[in-house]
Parts: C-alpha cells; sequence; structure tokens
C-alpha cells in the first residue's frame, strides 16, 4: 500500500500502562502504524502482546497511557463509524436473530424502521437467510458469530475491528468463514484491523500484516502481502505465501 | 386433546382431590367434632348457602379480598422493581437506603400492624400497606441481582458506540434481570396474600381474613375452613398468573428449555 494516500486512522507511539498501587503492567508498548482507507490490516502477536488492548483503544472502550490516535480523514467519525466483532459472539439472548442485529441502530438513535431492509440484507451477506426471527440459543457458535459481524455492520461503520473473531471455532467452521470474510470485505469495502495469533491466516486474509511481540510489546514487522486479489485457496501454494508467513515467524522469534 | 397430554395436566387436580377425600372420610371415620375438624363439603357448603342464612354475604367478603391481594400485588411489583432500579442506578442511593429496607424487612411486620392502624386506620389503605410492607423486599432483592448479573463483556457492546447509562439499562441490564423479576414477583405472589390476611386479621371490617377470625369468636369452624379454601386458592391462582406471565414474556428462555 503506498504512503502517499491518505491514511484513515494513525497511531503514533501508542502505549498501555496498567498501574496498580505497587507495580505496572506495560501492556501494549510503543506501537505506530497508519491504517488506509479500505485496507485489511491484521495485527499478529502471542497472548498477552496487548492486541486485544489495542483494539479496544481504538474502539474508545480503554483510554490509552500516551502517545497519539490521529483521525486523519476528516470523514470519518470515530465514535460512530466503528464497528466492533468481539472475541465471543455476545449476543443478547433476549432478543431475536434480526433485534440483535439492529441494537448499533437503536444505540445511536438512527430511525430503526429505516434499515430493519439493511438488518436483512447482511444477514443474507453472512448466511444467514431465514433466521431473522431465531433466537441465539437456537444457533450454533460459528452462526452466532455470523450475527455478530452483520450487527458490527448494521450502522455502516468505516473501521471494522475484529478481535481474534473466530478463535473460538472449530478449525473447518474458521476457515469457511475467513472465506466469507474476505467475501463480505469485498462486497462492504470496510476498512478491516484484524487481530489473530493465526499466522496463515494473517497471511490468508491480509494486505498487511503487523508483527507484535511478546510482553513488553513492540512492533516486529509491517508486512506488505503482495498476494493476487480475490485470494483462493489456491494462494496458499504461491511460493511467496510461505515467505510471508515465515517472515512472520522469525518476527515472532519462532525459530 | 388426547388423553396422554391431558394427563399430566391433571396431576395437581387430581392429588387435591385425594387429599380432600381423605380429609372428608376421615372426619366421618374418627367421629370428629365439627368445631374442631369440619369436612370439607360442610365447609363449602357455606359459601353457597343463601342469604339470611349464610353468617357471611360471601361475595362482599371475597370482592373485598380480592381487591386487596390485587392491589397490594400490583403496587408491590412496581414500586419494588423501581427502588431497585433506582437503588442500582446510583451507588449512593443503594449505601444509604439499603440498610433501611434491610431494618424494615427484619422488623415482625405482624408486631408493627397495630402502630399501622393506628397510623392509617380501618380498611383497604392499611390492609395494602401491611400487605406491600411483608413481600416488597424479595422484588428488590432479586430485581437488584438481576440488574448486577450482567456479563461485563455486554456492557462493551454499548459502550464502544458511545450508549448512554439510561440505555445501558433499557437495552442490557433490565431485559437482563427479567428471570429473577420473576423469581421476586413469585414469592411476592404469595406473601401479598398472606399479607392482605393479616391485614384483616387487625385493621378490618370485611375480606377472608375478617370471616375467619370473626368465626374463631364464635366457634363456628365450617367458615373459617371454607375461607382457608378460598385463600389458598386464590394465592396459588395469583403465582401461577406470574407463572403464565413469565412463559409470555420470556419466549426465549421457553424455546431454550425445549430445546435441551
Amino acid at each position: 500500500m503506498s504512503d502517499d494516500r491518505k491514511a484513515l486512522i494513525s497511531l503514533r507511539n501508542v502505549k498501555k500502562v496498567y498501574r496498580t498501587r505497587d507495580t505496572e503492567l506495560e501492556a501494549l508498548g510503543d506501537v505506530s502504524f497508519d491504517v488506509f482507507p479500505g485496507e485489511f490490516v491484521s495485527v499478529v502477536g502471542p497472548s498477552g502482546c496487548g492486541k486485544t488492548t489495542l483494539l479496544k483503544i481504538l474502539a474508545g472502550l480503554l483510554p490509552h497511557s500516551s502517545g497519539e490516535i490521529v483521525v486523519e480523514s476528516e470523514n470519518f467519525d470515530i465514535e460512530r463509524e466503528v464497528g466492533f466483532v468481539f472475541q465471543k459472539p455476545l449476543l443478547l439472548h433476549w432478543r431475536k436473530v434480526l433485534d440483535n442485529v439492529l441494537l448499533p441502530i437503536e444505540i445511536l438513535k438512527i430511525n430503526r424502521k429505516s434499515m430493519v431492509g439493511r438488518a436483512r440484507e447482511l444477514l443474507s451477506l453472512v448466511g444467514l437467510d431465514g433466521f431473522e426471527d431465531r433466537y441465539p440459543n437456537e444457533l450454533s457458535g460459528g452462526m452466532q458469530q455470523r450475527v455478530s459481524i452483520a450487527r458490527a455492520l448494521i450502522h455502516d461503520p468505516k473501521l471494522l475491528l475484529m478481535d481474534e473473531p473466530f478463535g473460538a471455532l472449530d478449525a473447518i467452521t474458521r476457515e469457511r468463514l475467513n472465506m466469507e470474510l474476505l467475501h463480505i470485505w469485498e462486497e462492504t469495502k470496510k476498512t478491516i484491523l484484524f487481530v489473530t495469533h493465526g499466522i496463515n491466516e494473517a497471511v490468508f486474509l491480509s494486505d498487511r500484516v503487523i508483527v507484535l511481540t511478546a510482553r513488553p510489546s513492540r512492533m516486529a514487522a509491517s508486512l506488505d502481502i503482495d498476494l493476487p486479489r480475490p485470494r483462493s485457496q489456491e494462494v496458499r501454494t504461491d511460493p511467496a505465501f510461505g515467505r510471508y508467513a515465515l517472515e512472520i515467524y522469525k518476527g515472532l522469534e519462532i525459530t | 386433546m388426547s388423553l396422554a397430554t391431558l394427563a399430566p395436566k391433571l396431576k395437581t387436580p387430581a392429588v387435591i382431590l385425594a387429599i380432600l377425600a381423605i380429609w372428608q372420610g376421615a372426619v366421618g371415620l374418627f367421629e370428629i367434632r365439627e368445631f374442631i375438624l369440619p369436612t370439607p363439603l360442610s365447609a363449602l357448603e357455606h359459601l353457597f348457602l343463601p342469604q339470611p342464612d349464610a353468617n357471611y354475604n360471601w361475595m362482599v367478603h371475597i370482592r373485598a379480598t380480592l381487591l386487596e391481594i390485587g392491589l397490594s400485588f400490583v403496587i408491590t411489583s412496581v414500586v419494588g422493581i423501581s427502588i431497585a432500579i433506582a437503588l442500582a442506578w446510583s451507588e449512593a442511593s443503594r449505601k444509604v437506603s439499603m440498610p433501611l429496607f434491610v431494618f424494615v424487612n427484619s422488623l415482625p411486620i405482624i408486631a408493627i400492624a397495630p402502630i399501622l392502624v393506628l397510623w392509617s386506620g380501618y380498611g383497604l389503605k392499611t390492609n395494602i400497606l401491611i400487605a406491600f410492607l411483608v413481600s416488597f423486599f424479595p422484588v428488590v432483592i432479586n430485581t437488584l441481582a438481576g440488574l448486577a448479573a450482567i456479563e461485563e463483556e455486554l456492557l462493551d457492546l454499548v459502550k464502544y458506540l458511545h450508549g448512554t447509562k439510561l440505555q445501558v439499562f433499557l437495552k442490557l441490564r433490565i431485559p437482563n434481570s427479567l428471570p429473577y423479576i420473576f423469581t421476586g414477583l413469585k414469592i411476592c405472589s404469595t406473601m401479598c396474600v398472606v399479607g392482605a390476611i393479616v391485614g384483616e386479621f387487625i385493621a378490618s371490617d370485611r375480606g377472608l381474613g375478617y370471616i375467619i377470625i370473626n368465626s374463631q369468636y364464635t366457634m363456628d369452624s365450617p367458615p373459617i375452613y371454607a375461607g382457608l379454601m378460598l385463600v389458598s386458592l386464590f394465592g396459588v391462582s395469583l403465582f401461577g398468573l406470574v407463572g403464565l406471565a413469565e412463559r409470555i414474556l420470556m419466549p426465549w428462555a421457553r424455546r431454550g428449555v425445549a430445546e435441551k
């Protein structure tokens, strides 16, 4: 991705330190990178390196301790135009699928009626046609996470934050959902920041992979993944695919 | 409806009928005198004696008791749930007033009922007040537990979109607490009946509680038992209504159970 384009959002020396009475825990140490509009960026790192913390800071759920988060694009409202897919589906069990998808609309006080059609389209996009009136406890884990993706997209966010969204699913469901995610990304042209500890998953999905080291986390690498789009499973046989994965292994010091 | 689906539903009435039959038989068999224990039939017979033979105009008393139970249940539910929401909303209010509620609840309400009569006189108002004092605490405590029982991560869902505290309550905490609220209301439904009857013992010239206490003075046993049977019928019915409302208002729970 060329740097002469204007970034959507820019992180400059962002740090997060948790302070208790007599200890300091550095959850995220000095991370700087830009995210460009329409880009698919993955953040890879070992457990506890602050990947989730990074997303929560961007979503305004946690304050950062130092550094800056700069919104570069003037028509990006970071308070309203962010979608978040959490590790767990976090569906409201008392709401039907359609009403779960519409939750952000209600919170943002947008006219609900005008969005019902869009909610149905999104459910269809994530492959849940005909499940509008089911309750979450009638769905499988994979289906629940699909609902939560539709929910994160309902208010048409420019930036989609995804925190290991398929981490809790079985490997086959996970591969299937990765394919669907690429499809959704191509359809919706969202900017996606995707946190994972799946190295192959990151290469397969991304335009760029940010590699974080273990705590105290530093950026080990920022890797442009120059593989053809749209991607299919064949891309995994590309020698470049293996080289990118190896770079990430090196960045993570798994040798 | 076939016999197979009907049979489980008839279990409870069958048990009740069996108990009444044993009671009826035992009184005859052991020649128990009526003022000690009348037969259920002679008790029930009193409900249907025409005026002026009957000692009481039952319809008037039944209506009075039903009104008290109904009003006190509605008032206690609304006030109890409101108190709990207020307590959950502000930690300061919780710290200040929770000890007060515990104090009021630990008072033997029956013992302070005479004071309440002195304050607010005979009749409906006092009886509802007594029923409220007896039954509000389980509603408050259960609702409060439900409001606090929200998964922390769910709160992030509203927070990252910069939702308000009011939205957190309306969209998350209150719907999440519904099962707890219904547990509170079920306890409340039976306690309200107790409260209303106690109120009528002390502070009323009508109602089934009044009939029970008045018949005791005159050693007229059958109306006491007739009154008791009606009171328990009302209690069971109100409990059943709360259960029905729970099933209707929480369809997701029903489907969940059906699946398992």
